[in-house]
């Protein structure tokens, strides 16, 4: 081959991409074992990043008081130290 | 521009080899090549980060949604685009040939290259039909050998022909050339001129192949 530029006169021919045709690709495509082979995601829940613990002994009717708190505000006790946490931080 | 596809669902038949000898010869003619990346082994992501020839731009992460859209925008820019498919059937796979002015399937000469390859060939017609326009492919054999012509080879040309189907002469001989490129990046014709570069094979012999070969594809894209 040449160095000129041969290549310039060569055109693409007209070619579909509107929904319709992408679908009805997919559907021949399918047909024939070409399927929609995207790499899904993890299934389940993502890992929290909580990942520290503690393990504090209270007395048992404070653990009691703190678990029923928690559950009362629809959070984990973790959840609800660390905004007892928070405001022992701004009050102090 | 013409959108060239490499399409075979099988892997390691040498779609990422084709679409680097066409995508370095025509841009040694002078055009503008864009090269798609779908495949996810990266061959020529990793081709091309050892430099590639003046000319080519390589995009790749391109997925089944992007896959259409991209070969678009890549067209419009007045480019030749050069399309390396997974070896997988695939959603990514179909939309490519739909978008293609040529598909090539390369082959090696074996029972079973041929038959799963033919995987690809039927869609291609089958795509034709569900669209109502014609997509022209190819079949072109590989790693085939530089001696003789092997009785499978002939035969296997033979019933491609025999059904119909257009076989690219020359076939891609096994070159250590070839394999090296993705080693070395750029194409052959630097590969030549640098003693830098150790090659176990004759690339001289390998750059007649791939431009005789580039110049088959130029006829059928004309």
């Amino acid at each position: 081959m040449s160095g000129s530029n041969r290549l310039a006169g060569l055109k693409a021919r007209p070619k579909g991409t509107t929904v319709e045709e992408v679908r009805r690709v997919d559907e021949v495509g399918e047909a024939r074992g070409f399927l929609d082979r995207t790499p899904r995601k993890k299934p389940g829940r993502k890992p929290s990043p909580r990942t520290h613990q503690l393990h504090p002994k209270v007395f048992p009717e404070v653990g009691e008081a703190i678990a029923e708190e928690a559950e009362n505000l629809g959070i984990t006790q973790g959840q609800l130290i660390e905004q007892m946490w928070e405001i022992y931080r701004t009050t102090r | 521009m013409p959108v060239i596809v490499m399409a075979s669902p099988k892997g390691g038949v040498g779609k990422s080899t084709c679409a680097v000898l066409l995508a370095s010869e025509f841009a040694r003619m002078g055009a503008d090549v864009t090269v798609l990346d779908c495949d996810p082994n990266k061959s020529l992501t990793r081709w091309a980060s050892h430099g590639v020839p003046t000319g080519v731009t390589l995009k790749n992460e391109i997925g089944r949604s992007e896959i259409v859209p991209t070969i678009r925008s890549a067209d419009g820019d007045g480019k030749i685009v050069i399309v390396d498919l997974e070896g997988v059937a695939s959603q990514l796979v179909s939309r490519a040939i739909s978008q293609a002015d040529l598909v090539i399937v390369p082959m090696q000469p074996t029972a079973l290259d041929a038959e799963i390859g033919s995987e690809a060939l039927a869609l291609v017609r089958e795509e034709e039909e569900a669209l109502g326009r014609s997509i022209r492919h190819a079949v072109v054999l590989t790693k085939t050998s530089a001696a003789v012509k092997s009785r499978v080879q002939k035969e296997l040309e033979e019933q491609l022909r025999g059904a119909g189907i257009d076989v690219i002469e020359p076939s891609l001989v096994a070159r250590a050339a070839f394999s090296e490129l993705f080693a070395y990046g750029g194409d052959l014709t630097a590969m030549m001129n640098d003693p830098e570069m150790m090659t176990g094979g004759k690339v001289d012999k390998a750059l007649i192949n791939a431009q005789a070969f580039a110049e088959a594809v130029y006829e059928r894209l004309k």
